[in-house]
């Protein structure tokens, strides 16, 4: 079968891969800014969705490509990229349907490890580049975020303790407005990338670009859009859970989360460590709940919420592994992806219809 | 160090850069606030000296927190 066909089932995965990764990652530049109404949530998720189609333009140097130093990168076939994918938006999607913020970078290196696994057995995993760059700091991010944001949220109540209530609440609503718009335009520099990265090595590896080519231009207007879309659309679930399911937030926790968060994050860029973004901003939550008091947090959400992060990689490399399995079985040069993205397309298509016909609406929850 | 790949002073400079700019960012803008609210009560009662120095002190706080933004997106996109 012709092997462009493979390429654009891949092209295709990786944007709708790209638009689950808005939609759930909302979450992190919105949550606490629409539940201290610092924002209306429509102006929240417009202003999120714009800043992340702009962050998507400002710096092309397409980092990573998708799990470097995680897999053997001369194993990787469009194959194993297209059942990573499958993995990565099975699990990003399932994580939405619960309302449970988890990270959609490790979701995609799960997947990917997964599907190579099984493409390519044991050697194609990396298994020190899975220490440092996921499972080390998939315990840094959110114990040192809970750390700094529960700190931070002393200090803060310690300056302004005395002030007047109203002043105060929107001095710390301005601050989330300028915290918020900061994350949303880091997503849109980080995540879009990765879809960037992506479909860069598919043309690649199909001989369409060569290998020392530029990103072209209708790559990352297309990443740019779909995830800016799927920030659009917003996945309500998870804002609901981070907005005010963890803690009932006032707006300086909501600065003290949403601002020392992005402070942690960039700072950790900086220092050459890169942390996730949700597992920081639902750390440093938790830690601006739990420094005001203790039984402010939800323990039961923010339980739920630690076992999702533990269950991510091995869940969405499971996932990556079996897709891999079916497409080998089908082949993997086109009939496998091509039969194995129709019957998802349809069971979604089902689902959504389904929804529709019982009078909910496709993405909000109930 | 090195341990099971993880370079442990590259973890170390991980959480005191991230404890000093989050600490410093929450202080910086706590201190905005402070000093807005307290230059609008000095005006309010009249003291006019008072409320140009809690501006003053509001504006300069500000700018240093605009320049830990401005400085947040240099390195988002030095990635």
């Amino acid at each position: 079968m012709d092997s462009d066909i493979v390429l654009w089932i891949v092209v295709a995965t990786a944007l709708v891969f790209d638009f689950t990764n808005g939609f759930h990652d909302t979450a992190n530049a919105v949550a606490t800014s629409i539940s201290t109404r610092a924002l209306s949530p429509r102006l929240a998720v417009t202003m999120a969705a714009v800043l992340n189609f702009a962050g998507a333009f400002l710096s092309l140097a397409v980092a990573a490509t998708i799990a470097n130093g995680i897999v053997q990168a001369d194993l990787i076939t469009p194959a194993i990229v297209f059942a990573g994918l499958i993995g990565a938006i099975a699990w990003n999607l399932l994580t939405w349907y619960y309302g449970l913020p988890s990270s959609s970078s490790h979701a995609l290196i799960g997947g990917v490890v997964g599907s190579a696994f099984v493409a390519a057995g044991p050697e194609a995993v990396l298994g020190e580049g899975l220490v440092t760059k996921v499972i080390v700091p998939a315990f840094v991010a959110p114990v040192l975020a809970f750390a700094v944001g529960g700190l931070g949220i002393l200090i803060i109540y310690r300056i302004v303790g005395r002030q007047r209530p109203g002043p105060v609440a929107r001095g710390f609503r301005l601050g989330q407005i300028l915290s918020g718009g900061l994350l949303a335009l880091s997503h849109g520099t980080n995540d879009a990338q990765k879809t960037m990265g992506i479909i860069t090595l598919a043309l690649v590896s199909n001989g369409t670009l060569s290998e020392h080519a530029d990103v072209p231009t209708w790559v990352v207007v297309a990443s740019a859009t779909a995830i800016s879309l799927g920030t659009y659309v917003g996945g309500w679930r998870i804002i609901r859970t981070m907005g005010s399911r963890i803690i009932k937030m006032d707006p300086a926790q909501g600065f003290g989360a949403q601002g020392v968060g992005a402070t942690v994050i960039l700072a950790a860029s900086h220092a050459g460590f890169p942390l996730s973004t949700t597992q920081v901003i639902s750390g440093a939550i938790m830690g601006t709940g739990a420094a005001k008091r203790v039984s402010a947090v939800r323990w039961g959400v923010a339980g739920n919420i630690v076992v999702a992060w533990v269950l991510t990689l091995p869940a969405s490399a499971l996932v990556g592994g079996f897709t891999y399995a079916i497409v080998a079985l089908l082949g993997s040069d086109g009939l496998g992806p091509l039969v194995v993205s129709v019957v998802l397309v349809a069971a979604l298509i089902a689902v959504m219809a389904r929804r529709l016909v019982a009078g909910k609406t496709l993405t909000a929850e109930g | 160090m090195t341990v099971l790949g993880v370079t442990w002073g590259l973890l170390w400079q991980t959480i005191w850069v991230s404890f000093a700019a989050g600490i410093g960012v929450a202080v910086l803008f706590s201190l905005v606030i402070l000093a807005s609210a307290r230059a609008s009560d000095a005006r309010r009662a009249g003291q006019d000296v008072a409320a140009i120095g809690f501006g003053a002190l509001a504006t300069i706080t500000f700018l240093v927190f605009l320049t830990g933004v401005i400085l947040g997106v240099q390195v988002m996109l030095a990635k």
